[in-house]
């Protein structure tokens, strides 16, 4: 459990800085008691889990109280945060059972379904944009009742491996298409994917440090989402649905699906235009299922500080 | 095979100052700088742009498990080498 260098990270994010030895450490914990004791039972250790996350996380703590009265629209209390580290504990405690196909436990439901359903039929590649809101990893379970629904998720290679390994952990069985960023050829992988008719999944609301920004207006407060995911869909020109899971409690999720954007007929003199459109569209998205589901964010660094000032200016106007 | 590649490396280089907006002039772009990161400075979603308009027009195919991408990416004279190999127009 080293820290990373800073020299490796220098021009990386925040959020990649801020090491995620804690989330790693949780989920280490939790795979263990889930498959021995049930949900139940690991279920009442969340509740230990959150509350040390309430008293000796003062890093995370302080995250979840710079966010939740920006969601909750009123000053949050000690019972909101608890509520946020025990949701946020919840849905990776879940991962355990998705990821081995327990999908008998959950209740879900599906919005929106017809936003995704004729992009899938078409088979002409779709992405799906999501944020670290609710639980993408209900994609799993959701399959069943959306067939092609499989997705190929694209994300940081440190991430990537982190995953995997712990995907070999629980059951060795599941497998999960990834795509590591970082590497040159990432995204013809990626276009690769989308040919092939599939969809391409990630979570578009942290920069990995390497791209410009666009500052927009997030819960009343202005934030830095990466254009990087946006230019990307331009790029290929792929229609983009936004796809977020969100955990309401108990064993219910609610999946909703909601049309971001369409690039597909964009001539390239409109793309940046239609990019800013769809990251336009992302953050409306973003404030209403923040709002709508306050304790499923889950960035535990200060988002609204995060904007690097030499990563705001780049060479694209 | 990279002497004579000048005029191709002219070529994709100003591809790439209009495709990428550039604020450079394509005579400016170094056949050596890297591209990728320091030196010019594009990220990844430039190089599959470049990816996407140098194949379009010199009717290649960059695929993804391509191991030398690395390398074809790596600079203005490279990526020119690899066209001059295997462009089909």
């Amino acid at each position: 459990m080293t820290q990373p260098k800073e020299s490796t990270y220098q021009k990386s994010a925040p959020w990649l800085k801020h090491k995620e030895r804690s989330n790693m450490l949780m989920l280490r914990i939790m795979s263990w008691i889930s498959l021995r004791l049930g949900r139940r039972a690991g279920r009442s250790v969340l509740h230990l889990i959150a509350l040390y996350f309430v008293l000796f996380a003062p890093a995370s703590r302080r995250a979840s109280l710079g966010y939740l009265p920006r969601a909750l629209g009123r000053p949050a209390t000690f019972v909101d945060m608890y509520k946020h580290f025990f949701c946020f504990a919840s849905t990776i405690h879940d991962r355990i059972y998705l990821i081995n196909r327990r999908y008998d436990l959950f209740d879900i439901e599906i919005q929106g379904e017809s936003a995704i359903r004729p992009l899938i039929d078409a088979k002409k590649g779709v992405l799906l944009m999501g944020a670290h809101l609710g639980s993408f990893e209900v994609m799993r379970a959701i399959g069943r009742k959306v067939p092609g629904l499989s997705v190929a998720m694209v994300m940081h290679k440190d991430n990537a491996q982190k995953i995997n390994a712990m995907l070999a952990a629980i059951n060795p069985e599941a497998s999960m298409d990834v795509i590591p960023l970082g590497h040159i050829d990432s995204m013809l992988q990626i276009q690769e994917h989308l040919n092939e008719g599939m969809l391409v999944g990630m979570l578009s609301d942290r920069t990995l440090g390497d791209e410009p920004m666009a500052h927009v207006e997030l819960l009343g407060a202005t934030a830095a989402i990466p254009t990087g995911p946006f230019r990307m869909a331009a790029l290929l020109r792929r229609p983009v649905v936004f796809m977020t899971g969100l955990y309401m409690g108990d064993n219910r999720y609610q999946v909703h699906f909601e049309t971001l954007a369409d690039f597909t007929d964009i001539p390239r003199g409109q793309r940046d235009q239609a990019v800013n459109v769809a990251i336009a569209r992302y953050t409306e998205l973003l404030n209403r299922y923040t709002r709508l589901a306050p304790y499923n964010w889950f960035n535990f660094f200060d988002y609204w500080q995060s904007v690097p000032a030499s990563l705001s200016e780049k060479k694209h106007q | 095979m990279i002497e004579n590649n000048t005029a191709l490396q002219l070529e994709i280089s100003e591809l790439m100052v209009q495709a990428l907006n550039l604020d450079v002039a394509a005579t400016d772009i170094e056949p050596d700088a890297q591209l990728y990161g320091d030196g010019l400075g594009l990220d990844s979603i430039d190089i599959l742009e470049v990816a996407l308009v140098v194949s379009k027009q010199y009717g290649l195919q960059l695929k993804s498990d391509n191991e030398n991408n690395h390398q074809i990416f790596s600079s203005l004279r490279n990526l020119a080498a690899y066209v001059a190999a295997h462009k089909t127009k």
